[in-house]
């Protein structure tokens, strides 16, 4: 049997395409994956692209103006297959830290004053979710090539894909690393996503939760734990918030709001 | 009226387009649009520690990470009063060697020369110059393998911080860096040839300015702390402002810099127009062999100039590895003062790149971030509207002045994310 190599579509809307560049970056495999896949339209590799149906469309990036929605819409409507690459597109990445707040508009006028700018609207970014349906999260800032490889050759086989399922705590633990929490210093690895091999904790720096939030995420413990360690309410919740967008500002308002009460 | 556009620029990093409006065969404008959304990330980090400063901004580019990272702690550590030790301060050149070959290499041959041979991506050529798109690759992989040693992690690594690095590499991973350097240099050299071979249009040409870095000791380099200009006039990186005078257009979310209400060229082009005589080994004889009068003019020598400079940045790693090698791993400096203001200029692969902190009590009061991509915008424009009017003139068909017009663009290496979200107004 004949298998049709899968059409495939690959977009960035607002990030620093580094996902992107991580797919150039297998530089071992970019030919094979070429040559694997009908890669229809990559606008950052090459100019001869085609827009039409896709089998898979892979979205780096978060949405923030009002082009960009209407075009993940567009995509959405042509693909079988919606996938989410990196922490922007997955969760809004660091763009959406203070997404609730109330503080964009403000924010725009200090960066741009009262100049009109005709191209089109901005907003406050937020990831694809808000806008379409996802069916699969690649995460990480950027992805790892090995994830996105592996996720790619078995959509390629018609397989479902198997992704990271534990905080970087596990691979951190696997690496033998000693403690930077317990050592006393602010550390986001309980409550970030796996998969990059802890790479900051093997070089004794703190977890900077850049791939976003784990799915079993516990941010009432972690925030116990830090306040306990003298770390003030204030600068916990604005390093927890660098990377985890929505989600986690949702499930740090609600510890504000319980934190007030009592 | 019509207009001829290129709705989406392909092979360049970010989202922009390029609008041409015309009148019978006039050209009334050319613009660079920028689509890409905002991202505020100068608000966003306001009121932050400086390190967690240095988490944020890296996600600015990905491709100029580590250049956004070193500026930003050349500009934090003269905040906080920190003066590096030796051995940090040897890792972060290598580390901006190795960005400087993954990038150049990415753009040279992924992104530019295609358009030269006619083909609509690298990938497409594999068929009929399998050896050349392989080369590049391997120097891609190296340049990222120095990154991932340097700084943790190819894309993002989070190893440099303020005062030092988290953990230094090994002895064995500096020494395969070393050979490995040694070993690619005759690739570096074919790429060169390469790129001096092509026939480069001159529908583009126009006299502008060059800036970069001065890099210390009268030495190539890709950072320092004061600014050359090619008009012979040196200023204080920390006067940045005096260079990059921004405003707003209405068709970008990037702002524009002008130098005395010109547009100027930043990039691999001016530094080697402003420090090219100071190359040396290999790279300083190909540059005397092809550096002419008409670099000065035409954009498109910067991918020459890309390559050239790949191969200084390979030739320079052995001896710099030889000397992180013979140190000890110092401790992380600590700051000696958490109120202070400091500027940071770095040579990103496509410019000159600033980055300004004012701290009050160890928080951000300002961040001001000036890239590369948003100080060419205008001189882009400008070597646009002058190929359209020119090949126009030359009855050249709407396609091949598209393809005239982005082989312009792409010269820059434009990088439209770095360019978008930053940059603050200054009111006055």
């Amino acid at each position: 049997m004949t298998r049709q190599s899968p059409k495939i579509g690959i977009y960035g809307f607002t990030g620093c395409a580094g996902d992107q560049l991580m797919i150039l970056n297998c530089e071992d495999q970019l030919v094979d994956l070429f040559h694997a896949t009908e890669i229809r339209s990559f606008v950052m590799a090459k100019s001869d692209n085609h827009e039409g149906e896709l089998d898979v469309a892979l979205i780096e990036g978060s949405i923030s103006t009002e082009e960009q929605a209407k075009r993940i819409k567009e995509i959405r409507d042509r693909s079988k297959v919606l996938i989410a690459i990196g922490t922007c597109a997955c969760h809004g990445g660091p763009q959406a830290m203070k997404l609730g707040e109330g503080k964009f508009e403000e924010m725009y006028k200090k960066v741009y004053g009262n100049a009109k700018i005709t191209i089109s609207k901005a907003f406050e970014a937020q990831p694809v979710d808000a806008f379409v349906k996802v069916d699969m999260y690649i995460p990480g800032c950027p992805i790892d090539k090995t994830e996105f490889l592996g996720a790619v050759s078995k959509l390629v086989a018609g397989r479902h894909p198997y992704l990271y399922k534990f905080p970087v705590c596990t691979e951190c633990k696997w690496k033998e690393n000693p403690c930077i929490l317990y050592a006393g210093r602010f550390c986001g690895g309980p409550l970030t996503m796996g998969g990059c091999g802890a790479i900051c904790p093997s070089h004794n720096l703190p977890c900077v939760g850049c791939w976003g939030p784990t799915d079993d995420l516990n941010v009432p413990s972690e925030y116990q734990l830090l306040k306990e360690k003298g770390y003030k309410p204030e600068e916990i919740l604005q390093k927890i918030k660098k990377f985890g967008g929505g989600k986690v500002a949702q499930l740090v308002k609600d510890l504000e709001k319980k934190e007030a009460k009592t | 009226m019509r207009e001829l556009n290129v709705e989406a620029l392909a092979r360049v990093e970010g989202d922009g387009g390029i609008t041409v409006t015309l009148d019978g065969k006039k050209v009334k404008s050319v613009t660079l649009d920028v689509h890409e959304g905002p991202r505020l990330i100068e608000q966003l980090v306001k009121g932050m520690k400086p390190e967690d400063d240095l988490n944020v901004i890296p996600r600015i580019c990905a491709i100029c990470t580590l250049s956004h990272r070193y500026s930003a702690i050349r500009g934090l550590e003269k905040a906080l009063g920190i003066v590096p030790p030796e051995k940090a301060q040897l890792m972060r050149e290598l580390m901006m060697l190795g960005e400087n070959v993954e990038s150049n290499s990415l753009h040279t041959f992924l992104l530019a020369l295609p358009d030269f041979l006619g083909y609509p991506s690298a990938v497409a050529m594999l068929n009929d110059y399998a050896d050349d798109v392989k080369r590049a690759l391997r120097l891609k992989k190296f340049g990222n393998h120095v990154m991932a040693v340097t700084s943790g992690r190819i894309v993002h690594g989070e190893n440099p911080i303020i005062g030092g690095f988290g953990k230094y590499p090994s002895k064995k991973s500096l020494e395969e860096i070393k050979l490995k350097s040694h070993e690619l240099i005759p690739d570096a050299v074919r790429d060169v040839e390469l790129f001096a071979s092509l026939e480069y249009p001159t529908y583009s040409e126009a006299e502008t300015v060059f800036m970069s870095v001065n890099a210390p000791n009268k030495k190539y380099g890709y950072a320092g702390d004061s600014i050359l200009v090619s008009n012979g006039k040196e200023i204080n990186a920390e006067d940045y402002k005096k260079l990059t005078s921004e405003r707003v257009v209405s068709h970008s979310f990037a702002k524009r810099s002008l130098y005395q209400d010109k547009p100027f060229t930043v990039g691999a082009n001016a530094r080697m127009v402003n420090m090219g005589k100071r190359l040396d080994g290999q790279a300083a004889d190909l540059f005397k062999e092809h550096f002419s009068h008409t670099w000065l003019k035409n954009p498109l020598y910067n991918n020459l100039a890309q390559a050239i400079e790949m191969l200084w940045s390979l030739e320079h790693m052995p001896d710099l590895v030889d000397e992180i090698a013979g140190l000890d791993d110092p401790a992380i400096v600590q700051p000696t003062r958490l109120t202070g203001s400091g500027t940071g200029a770095v040579e990103a692969p496509r410019g000159t790149l600033y980055h300004h902190y004012d701290l009050k009590d160890g928080l951000i009061e300002t961040a001001d971030i000036i890239t590369p991509t948003a100080q060419n915008l205008d001189d882009i424009e400008k070597h646009m509207k002058l190929t359209a009017e020119r090949m126009l003139a030359d009855d050249k068909k709407d396609d091949e002045v598209r393809l005239g017009l982005e082989m312009v663009a792409r010269a820059y290496d434009p990088c439209i994310s770095c360019a978008t979200h930053l940059v603050r107004l200054k009111r006055i």
